[in-house]
């Protein structure tokens, strides 16, 4: 029992790290809550069900196609509304709102495109998984956890190493001084954007892949991701990554002894205790608010 | 006729809503998307009370104000420490919180099922069974909840109010102890909602866990800002235009599956283009 619990927090994790990493990468460059990126998730999944399954487009250029999608619906949010709002010299309260309306737009045109019912991108039958370490875990959850790895790996390699990496960086840690040493803000943000929403594509694509997916699939993997960066500590990759680990197997040790409807329940609950008592997450440092 | 009368008795338990969230978050800038379980709070309290106990609809209702003031009183000391951002994010967790209690606690709510044949109620003998008697109770309430808010924005405790939105630490150096002026706003807002909710599940006679999801949050939210935060005109106004543009959707034919989603698209559409436009709302606070 426990090692196949183990290994579906390990799924899970896996795919709330990416959500995570995406999230936390935009909110870190804007410093507003960008609730859209749910609906951005979802489209990923959306767009892969498109390519794939209605416009028969092979599976490995589909799938990467979708990705690029959604990583252009995050881009267009940005451009066509962050933008023109920011110049505008609006508040994160101003942005936020506007995000939880792009949120709900995206979510029902999705809905409205392709009905309310459960769509499947998978193809093969559902197969007993092999066993491995004493638990069962099938190919596909293989290739999640492998591809997410992948992903999370090369996302870490391009912000150290890749000159746009750096300014995100650099924006993310002091967005005055970067401008100051000649870092275009609005092109980093928009950077962050494209890395962060194909991010949640290629999660959602993921997650379909093993679970199908709805149209509401957004909001509760969005709130997982949003936990995971606040348990691993805002503004830092390899917390948010540890933190979609750690969520995804605490949710899934949690339902050994909780029935699984509480999931939703528990990662709150886990949210509010880092909230009151570890603001800075788990690797966070503590950081003294000065403000006049 | 019962049709309009219907839309009018939903415009006003949705009077209600916005007028105590704007308290909340139009006049001391605490933006709280767990309204709308606070709304659904006052809704069970009043429905498990008259369908186990047979209580009267008056207490009833006030036993759903202090049942839903001290559930805000649980949410509110933790949260309201938190910084804005994080505000935010922790009514969102209460908001999923307690709408998984409602629909998962299945021997206590009944889960998603809901609870059918909520009896109506009897106020000192006056039945309260048809549109007509309905819509009376509704405006009754509502202009009660609209006197009680207004009396508060605008008295010296609702100055404060604007002054710990404008500049906490400001008000702070002034002597003013804004933690208390912002648990107490939270949960007068908290308990007024409750009596829309009691409103709601006495009218429908039957409530269910999806009526109080964070979509719901999300709409009185937008009622108040479309409205105009920090004034009570708006959000009144905001309640009329947005429960009933939607239902010009219905007249111009549309099947009920597409209705829903367009009538969702069309709150997003307008909390996305008031944020670009006019991010006061349509009656803007008065300076």
């Amino acid at each position: 029992m426990l090692p196949q619990l183990l290994i579906n927090g390990l799924i899970a994790g896996s795919v709330f790290s990416l959500i995570a990493i995406g999230f936390g990468l935009i909110y870190t460059t804007t410093r507003f809550f960008h609730f859209a990126h749910g609906a951005v998730y979802t489209s990923g999944a959306y767009f892969a069900y498109l390519f794939y399954i209605i416009l028969h487009i092979p599976a490995y250029l589909a799938f990467p196609l979708a990705v690029v999608g959604a990583s252009a619906l995050g881009a267009g949010m940005e451009l066509c509304v962050y933008r023109p709002l920011r110049r505008k010299n609006a508040t994160p309260m101003v942005l936020l709102i506007a995000s939880l309306g792009l949120f709900v737009i995206l979510q029902n045109l999705i809905s409205l495109f392709f009905g309310d019912d459960i769509k499947s991108i998978r193809t093969a039958p559902v197969e007993v998984g092999l066993p491995f370490l004493g638990a069962r875990i099938t190919p596909i959850q293989i290739t999640i956890i492998v591809v997410s790895v992948i992903l999370i790996i090369a996302t870490a390699l391009i912000l150290k190493f890749t000159r746009m990496g750096k300014a995100l960086r650099a924006v993310a840690s002091n967005p005055q001084l970067a401008k100051v040493s000649g870092i275009e803000p609005n092109r980093t943000i928009l950077f962050a954007f494209i890395l962060g929403s194909a991010l949640a594509g290629a999660s959602a694509i993921l997650i379909a892949l093993d679970i199908d997916m709805t149209p509401t699939m957004g909001f509760p993997a969005l709130m997982m991701g949003v936990v995971a960066v606040i348990v691993g500590g805002v503004g830092n990759i390899a917390g948010a990554a540890a933190g979609g680990f750690l969520l995804g197997i605490a949710l899934h040790l949690g339902v050994w002894q909780i029935s699984s409807k509480w999931q939703y329940a528990i990662a709150f609950g886990i949210l509010l205790v880092f909230l009151l008592f570890r603001p800075q997450g788990f690797f966070g440092k503590r950081v003294r608010r000065v403000s006049l | 006729m019962n049709y309009l009368l219907h839309i009018i008795i939903f415009i006003e338990i949705y009077i209600i809503a916005a007028v105590s969230l704007n308290l909340i978050s139009g006049y001391t800038g605490l933006i709280s998307v767990a309204h709308a379980a606070f709304y659904g709070i006052g809704a069970y309290i009043v429905a498990l009370l008259a369908l186990h106990f047979h209580t009267p609809f008056m207490l009833n209702l006030v036993l759903a104000i202090i049942g839903a003031v001290a559930l805000a009183t649980v949410v509110a000391l933790p949260s309201l420490r938190l910084t804005e951002d994080y505000f935010i994010i922790a009514t969102f967790a209460f908001q999923v919180i307690i709408y998984s209690v409602m629909n998962n606690w299945v021997s206590f709510t009944s889960g998603p099922l809901g609870l059918p044949g909520i009896p109506q109620p009897v106020i000192f003998g006056w039945v309260v069974d048809n549109h007509i008697s309905f819509l009376v109770l509704g405006g009754i309430l509502a202009i009660l909840a609209y006197l009680f808010s207004w009396r508060i924005a605008n008295s010296p405790y609702g100055r404060v109010l604007k002054g710990v939105r404008e500049d906490e630490i400001l008000a702070e150096a002034l002597g003013k102890n804004t933690m208390r002026f912002k648990v107490t706003v939270f949960l007068v807002g908290s308990g007024l909602v409750a009596i829309a909710g009691s409103l709601y599940a006495v009218y429908i006679t039957f409530i269910d866990p999806s009526s109080f999801t964070i979509d719901e949050s999300i709409f009185m939210l937008s009622i108040v800002i479309v409205g105009g935060m920090g004034n009570l005109w708006g959000s009144v106004l905001g309640a009329v235009l947005l429960v009933s543009i939607p239902e010009i959707l219905r007249f111009l034919g549309m099947p009920n599956s597409i209705a829903a989603n367009m009538r969702q698209i069309l709150y997003g559409l307008l909390l996305v283009l008031f944020m670009v436009f006019r991010p006061r709302g349509m009656i803007g606070e008065k300076r």
